[in-house]
């Protein structure tokens, strides 16, 4: 297999293209071809668990432009997922309108109100932002749970199936086809938009925003334009949401929920479009093991154990995954699979 | 370069194996075999926010569980196997947790809060797999689909304590002005629905609107405040018993209690709320619950308390571990109409058609099953998708919780009706 140290490229394209020889073209191919017949191998339970990862995936992504790319932390990103599902629930529910619209204002009304609640970057960060950005979840579920009469309050709303042009996206199998797709579109998105101006004065304003001031990237707007795609992702992952589980209300969307995609994209590897895709697979496999298999077996096994310790050890072996993971790979899977493909290359050579 | 491409090959060996494989894997997955078994998934929050509730409910699931397969000989000659999950309260959790139920082909899934069945009962009414809640509101099963309530909901604990206020309590001139404080989820806001659709005709002025907290409060004396300049003559609470456990606390510490009358839903009443607020704080409240308590001389309460002290004796005196006793005992019957009126080769399949055949004929043919006496009679009745209406009145007093009013049937609300009622 021939790999990227050796090849001659001519033009700045195809320097800068994504897939650059034919190995990593057949092997893109050979990976959208797997993932889209995962519904002829897997059950129902199966492709809901990807279809969750695939949502997740969405959100971590938007998350990642936002604070792995711009260094803009945000700990709210459960609240702007929550706008987007419950703008697309209302949208469908109360007003009729198709699948597409409420998907596409899901986006945008979180992308709206991601802007406001960057207005602060442009004064704060790190630590204070953050506070910000807990403000915003705080706000949001509060305001969906008080505006009853349009969010259903603390009861939640009902949302019907998605559909576009009459076909309804009733089984988990289509459903899957659905949200594949648009996370696949996603990560494009989020790929390329790292190879832009954009992507790089995103990356220049992390790195040191007072240098990338000083070279005259405006702060203000690439701050607020990180906010504004960051929460649309979260917008249209909300939407998508709300679709499958089919009934909404502020509980899917907590403050632990906002915690756990920093920590997904973290444990992915920050700034990395591969990063959030490792960290989600790796975070809702691990609680879907917990789950499923380790915390009955436990509780089923360990009966001489008092009254709900044995349930208590699935909570905590995913807490101490998480730290060790941070302890030992800090810069998470991405960087770990970085290091691997370089000494796959100089392999039996270390240098 | 010669080991490398020997790597290549071993490589893409392995995927395709895999892939190959891959069905076959799927394919495996074992579900009830003719002879066998009768699958069944419960799930409780027995880690998380609530876990004060759930951990004891997770117990009797099991225990009960136990009891029925070993003593009882499972349900119809089949033993039950089950399929227990902790949600941790997640509702992202509980949707795959439903969905791993359908999949494992368990013939009906039950919860223990309902704020789990809320996030899971979409998936489950799309799907026409039936589930029962232990804890339960309107939302849930109105109108009616495929969702049934072991017990009587929040709106019904709210009117049957607004009745017997009404009737016993209240002895003053016009109407008695009542504040609502509410867990901010369906516990709280099923209570609500109910004051709402019945304060006007039981003749009770709300104080509107409800004060709400959540289930990690630690002090409520902000709205506890609010709420004494209204000047109330009642309180209600639908919470869980931590959060109550602190309203109490700060009603004693404002003076707001005693002197008004406080009621709970049963959420909150039971052991957990008097070993977190305090005897001495949570003396004179009253509370409705949908059990007996552990001290009835029931028939059914032996074989709980015996299972109780062997497996988990801390919890007992737990109303949590007895509700979700009564819910094992429940599916059991459940089970056992279901084998002797379909058939175990309808319920083998662990599909749609064994799910139907669970609801049209198990579930709504109960009638008048007795749960060994710890709780109301539990049969179905079409249009009303709880499966027992009844609920007692209890008072604490001396650190216990004494009854006061025997089985009383909650009246059917039609929610839905109502043009507030959340769709």
């Amino acid at each position: 297999m021939s790999l990227p140290c050796g090849t001659r490229d001519y033009t700045y394209d195809t320097d800068m293209a994504i897939l650059r020889t034919k190995t990593q073209w057949g092997l893109f191919i050979g990976l959208l071809v797997f993932l889209f017949t995962l519904p002829l191998y897997l059950g129902n339970y199966w492709l809901g668990v990807a279809n969750l990862i695939g949502i997740t995936l969405i959100a971590a992504t938007g998350l990642n432009i936002l604070t792995g790319y711009c260094g803009q932390l945000s700990i709210g990103h459960a609240g702007f997922i929550a706008v987007g599902a419950y703008t697309s629930a209302i949208l469908t529910n109360r007003l009729g309108l198709p699948f597409l619209a409420g998907l596409v204002c899901a986006g945008l009304t979180a992308g709206v109100i991601g802007l406001i609640f960057g207005i602060p970057s442009v004064r704060v960060k790190g630590f204070y932002l953050a506070i910000t950005t807990i403000a915003a979840q705080f706000i949001i579920i509060w305001v969906i749970n008080h505006w009853s009469a349009l969010t259903g309050g603390f009861v939640g709303i009902k949302v019907p199936y998605a559909s576009i042009g009459g076909f309804a996206f009733i089984s988990e199998g289509s459903q899957f086809y659905l949200i594949m797709t648009i996370t696949v579109l996603c990560t494009l998105l989020a790929k390329n938009l790292a190879r832009t101006r954009v992507g790089r004065a995103f990356i220049a304003i992390r790195d040191n925003d007072l240098a990338a001031e000083v070279m005259g990237i405006s702060l203000f707007y690439y701050k607020l334009l990180a906010f504004f795609i960051g929460c649309f992702l979260a917008g249209i992952a909300g939407s998508l949401l709300a679709h499958w589980v089919g009934f909404m209300n502020a509980e899917h969307f907590r403050l632990t929920e906002s915690i756990l995609y920093v920590g997904m994209i973290i444990i992915g590897g920050l700034g990395t479009t591969l990063g959030p895709i490792l960290g989600v697979i790796f975070i809702r496999l691990l609680q879907q093991i917990l789950t499923v298999q380790v915390g009955p077996f436990l509780e089923s096994t360990f009966t001489a154990l008092p009254s709900g310790f044995a349930t208590g050890i699935a909570p905590m072996l995913f807490g101490l995954v998480i730290v060790l993971f941070l302890i030992f790979e800090p810069r998470g899977f991405a960087h770990r699979w970085t290091l691997f493909k370089a000494a796959y290359r100089l392999w039996p050579f270390s240098y | 370069m010669k080991n490398k491409r020997f790597l290549i090959v071993v490589t893409v060996i392995c995927l395709v194996l895999i892939v190959t494989a891959l069905p076959f894997a799927s394919a495996c997955t074992p579900k009830a075999k003719p002879g066998q078994e009768l699958k069944v998934g419960m799930m409780t929050p027995s880690t998380g926010p609530a876990a004060e509730k759930g951990a004891p409910g997770g117990h009797g699931v099991i225990d009960a569980m136990e009891y029925i397969n070993k003593e009882l000989g499972g349900a119809g000659g089949y033993p039950i196997k089950l399929l227990w999950r902790d949600s941790g309260y997640d509702a992202a959790k509980v949707a795959t947790i439903v969905k791993n139920f359908m999949a494992e082909g368990c013939l009906m899934f039950t919860t223990h809060a309902s704020a789990e069945m809320t996030a899971g009962m979409e998936i489950a009414n799309r799907a026409e797999f039936p589930g029962m809640a232990t804890y339960t509101s309107a939302v849930i099963y109105r109108p009616p689909q495929h969702i049934y309530g072991q017990m009587p909901d929040y709106g019904d604990d709210w009117a049957f304590f607004a009745t017997y206020y009404m009737k016993n309590i209240w002895k003053g001139s016009g109407k008695p002005k009542m504040a609502l404080h509410l867990l901010n989820n369906s516990t709280g806001y099923g209570a609500r629905d109910g004051a709402r659709a019945l304060a006007d005709k039981l003749g009770i002025e709300l104080i509107w609107p409800p004060e709400e907290h959540t289930t990690t409060t630690i002090s409520e004396m902000e709205s506890l405040t609010r709420i004494k300049t209204k000047n109330p003559d009642v309180l209600f609470i639908s919470s869980t018993p931590a959060p109550t456990a602190v309203i109490l606390k700060n009603a004693r510490d404002l003076g707001i209690y005693p002197g008004i009358t406080i009621g709970c839903a049963h959420a909150s009443f039971t052991k957990a709320l008097i070993d977190l607020a305090g005897a001495n704080v949570a003396e004179g409240v009253y509370g409705v619950f949908p059990t007996v308590s552990w001290d009835d001389n029931v028939p059914g309460i032996a074989k709980a308390a015996e299972y109780c002290k062997k497996n988990n004796p801390k919890d007992y005196g737990n109303m949590d571990y007895l509700s979700t006793w009564s819910t094992s005992l429940i599916v059991a019957e459940i089970l056992k109409l279901a084998v002797k009126n379909a058939g175990y080769d309808v319920l083998a399949k662990g599909n749609v058609e064994s799910w139907r055949a669970i609801e049209t004929q198990a579930i709504q043919k109960l009638k008048d099953f007795d749960v060994g006496g710890l709780h109301g009679p539990v049969s179905y009745t079409p249009g009303d998708n709880r499966l027992d209406k009844y609920l007692r009145l209890y008072k604490i007093s001396g650190g216990k919780i004494n009854l006061l009013v025997d089985w009383t049937e909650a009246p059917l609300i039609k929610y839905e009706e109502f043009p507030w009622f959340g769709k």
